[in-house]
């Protein structure tokens, strides 16, 4: 077993390398996934507790986690800890990483939204000029979309809106509740189109990779896993070039491993991979592993408050949840940004927060009670656009607990997405007026960069190998037997949430792969 | 079968609906325990039974000033009062369970809180010429109002002051309703409910940042242990 050349090695058991796992081993290939994590397991990990059996009353263990927002002290131990893998950054440019190394990775928790990127993304600089456009069009994605939908079970409407591509969808067709039949109303003669929202119903209430892509790829007989595996580098073929394998720390023992595969591909997630690749001296002839960071705009957003449904009046108000897609820059053109934004439109039945009351005691009670599940949440999701300069690189003085250098980020946001974040919030306020609902509070300032757990790019994929690092089968221009698979090979960030498409796009490098491979051209 | 294994099968024994007990003709032997010792970790055998530090015993102060303290401990008075059947943050021991958060916060936290207090007791010995901690609940409210604002997660005000004063409002708040206190205490309308959520205790935790010889440390699992459910595989 020792020196046992396995057929492909897949570093990350996300939602990527799942996928890519999945196809694979289908095709009988034979495919080794490391995990930097371990496994985990709900029955032994796990178990529901009130907040003041927890260490800091529910609040987030202080130091270990700062940069995670989403994060509190239940959740606290699945992220990984930033005194174990730290990153680095200015001061003054803050990035929010946000990470899990447990097997199946971010894919046990992210939110479920499933949105197909258009051809308004694929396409972008042919409509405004700026960034470049990306090799492939929704046309060659659509079919490995319908796929991923299709194991995802996400939940839609075809609502035939240009920039939101219909799919394969179970149909959602519950009417809308009244706030958003009164929220619709305003929105649509301003042409701001509202659609249901896309979530992937998964099973079990999961959809994850570990539910819905690994048992697949285990059922073959042709996937082995190992736990615990923090991959230092990759190794190279000293006649050849070609990378050939990787070497690795286990994270308990601290015993430096390796393995050897005649491809590897990558699925760490976005800025993982790109570690492991500047890490490794491989794959950046064009000079641009690391370049044009991106993510989305998160944080800037309106509560308000649907007064009919306040002193209990909830159930035929409130409870249903819409998504407004990018309606900027589509059929008109504003001069104040490029690209555009969506709203994430919540009707919701929960208690509003105190912090919407500037009261206390007593009185701010009485406020609670009174807009119980009146809330009304309208947040953004914004395009971030891709720049050269926006980028990470490898820290060279800093290292983590096993002694591999660390990232050093350096991105910040421009005028662009702070003024579309002003946008964003002054056309949320306009339609919360227009239907009646009193506006409580409202913030136009962005979160740090990073925030939204939707970083891409730094591997950009193109036909052209000088202007990107990998092709339109997600494989690198310089070793054609190295293919990265997850969110880092993003040409432009879109406002959708990127988790369908880094499914199609390793479904699709996968399947590429295979062929090439049963042709014996890799 | 694995040790754990065998606890947890023990455990889950004990647990189980009588229906199923009953249905056993006879004591089946007891299985073959891994340690002879394990099988007295049955499901009768009784857990000891253990008290939240936090109700019995005494903490020191390790962060505010004695005096920091007091006009915490008023503010969270003001600001948090019992309503209803629901106890204060006072009640709540928020007072002291901050000086413990905010003393192993980070470097910014902690400020904002030291130059707060200290803002606020020079504002009330300016204004009414006497501590904060001595003041009426209409006086404190007084300094305090101007500042209150509304604001959405994660963004706090920035504007002096007002930062420090939304931002101990949320904490005594949180720390109060996650409080046992308040959890203890009936439940009437729409008051906060403490939280309570699945914990996730720390999974094969590393222990390198602890320890710098952490090499030498005998790892506890060598490698993964079967899981105790079966990965679910679906129709397609």
């Amino acid at each position: 077993m020792l020196n046992e050349t396995y057929d492909v090695l897949i570093i990350g058991s996300g939602h990527s390398g799942g996928m890519a796992a999945k196809i694979l081993t289908e095709y009988g290939i034979r495919c080794i996934i490391l995990n930097a994590g371990p496994v985990a397991d709900v029955t032994r990990h796990a178990e529901r507790k009130p907040a003041y059996e927890l260490p800091y009353r529910g609040f987030r263990p202080p130091g270990q986690i700062e940069h995670v927002f989403q994060s509190n002290g239940f959740n606290a131990n699945v992220w990984v800890d930033e005194r174990e893998v730290p990153y680095t950054f200015e001061p003054d440019r803050p990035f929010n990483w946000v990470r899990v190394r447990l097997f199946g990775g971010r894919s046990l928790f992210w939110s479920r939204q499933s949105f197909r990127l258009s051809d308004y993304e694929f396409k972008a600089k042919s409509h405004d000029g700026f960034g470049e456009d990306w090799p492939i069009s929704h046309a060659d994605l659509a079919p490995y979309y319908s796929r991923v939908e299709g194991i995802l079970r996400v939940m839609g409407a075809q609502d035939g809106v240009p920039q939101l591509p219909n799919g394969n969808f179970i149909p959602d067709d519950a009417p809308w509740t009244l706030a958003l039949q009164k929220f619709i109303a305003v929105a649509k003669p301003r042409g701001i189109p509202v659609c249901k929202q896309r979530r992937a119903q998964g099973r079990d209430g999961l959809a994850s990779s570990v539910n819905l892509l690994l048992p697949d790829a285990e059922s073959t007989g042709k996937l082995t896993s190992i736990a615990n595996a923090v991959v230092r580098e990759l190794t190279v073929d000293k006649n050849t070039g070609l990378p050939n394998g990787c070497n690795f720390v286990d994270r308990l023992t601290h015993r430096e491993m390796s393995v050897k595969a005649r491809v590897v591909v990558l699925a760490a997630g976005t800025l993982e991979s790109t570690r492991i690749l500047l890490n490794s001296n491989l794959a950046n002839s064009s000079g641009l592993v690391g370049r044009y960071l991106m993510d989305q705009v998160y944080g800037p957003g309106v509560l308000a408050s649907v007064p009919e449904a306040r002193k209990g009046n909830i159930n035929a108000w409130m409870g249903s949840a819409a998504i407004v897609p990018r309606f900027r820059n589509i059929t008109s053109k504003t001069d104040k940004f490029l690209r555009g934004y969506a709203i994430n439109t919540t009707a919701s039945v929960d208690p509003v927060p105190a912090r919407n009351f500037a009261t206390y005691g007593a009185e701010l009670q009485r406020k609670l009670d009174e807009y119980n599940g009146s809330g009304f949440y309208m947040t953004i999701m914004g395009e971030v656009l891709g720049r050269y300069e926006n980028h990470v690189r490898i820290d060279k003085d800093r290292k983590d607990a096993w002694g591999i250098p660390v990232l050093h980020v350096d991105t910040k946001y421009t005028d662009n997405e702070f003024n579309m974040a002003k946008d964003a919030v002054e056309t949320a306020c306009e339609l919360a007026d227009a239907a009646g609902f009193e506006v409580l509070s409202k913030n136009d300032k962005p979160n740090p960069p990073g925030y939204s757990i939707h970083e891409v790019g730094t591997c950009r994929m193109g036909d052209d190998p000088k202007k990107s690092v990998l092709n339109k089968f997600s494989q690198s221009h310089d070793h054609k037997n190295l293919f990265v698979v997850d969110g880092a090979q993003f040409a432009s960030a879109g406002w959708q949430n990127p988790t369908t498409t880094i499914l199609a796009l390793s479904m699709r490098a996968s399947e590429y792969l295979a062929g090439e491979m049963l042709r014996q051209n890799i | 079968m694995r040790r754990r294994d065998f606890v947890r099968a023990i455990l889950a024994a004990g647990a189980a609906p009588k229906i199923l007990l009953s249905q056993q003709a006879a004591a089946p032997p007891p299985p073959p325990a891994p340690v002879p010792w394990l099988l007295g970790l049955n499901s009768k055998t009784p857990m000891p039974h253990v008290e939240a530090a936090e109700q019995v015993a005494a903490a020191e102060l390790r962060f505010f000033s004695p005096q920091q303290m007091a006009t915490l401990t008023r503010l969270s008075e003001v600001l948090m009062p019992p309503v209803g059947e629901k106890p204060g943050a006072v009640q709540a021991q928020t007072p002291m369970f901050l000086d413990f958060l905010i003393g192993n916060s980070p470097e910014e936290r902690r400020r904002v809180y030291s130059k707060g207090l200290d803002w606020l007791n020079t504002e009330s010995t300016k204004k009414f010429n006497a501590d904060f901690a001595k003041l009426t609940d209409a006086q404190a409210g007084e300094l305090l109002k101007p500042w209150l604002r509304t604001w959405l997660n994660d963004h706090p005000p920035t504007e002096e002051h007002a930062d420090f004063v939304n931002i101990a409002h949320d904490d005594i708040r949180t720390a109060t309703v996650n409080s046992r206190e308040w959890f203890a205490a009936p439940q009437v309308g729409a008051e906060p409910r403490t939280e309570e959520e699945l914990y996730w205790s720390p999974i094969q935790p590393d222990l390198s940042p602890l320890s710098s010889s952490s090499a030498s440390v005998p790892p506890h699992v060598q490698a993964v242990p079967p899981s105790g459910h079966p990965m679910p595989s679906y129709k397609r």
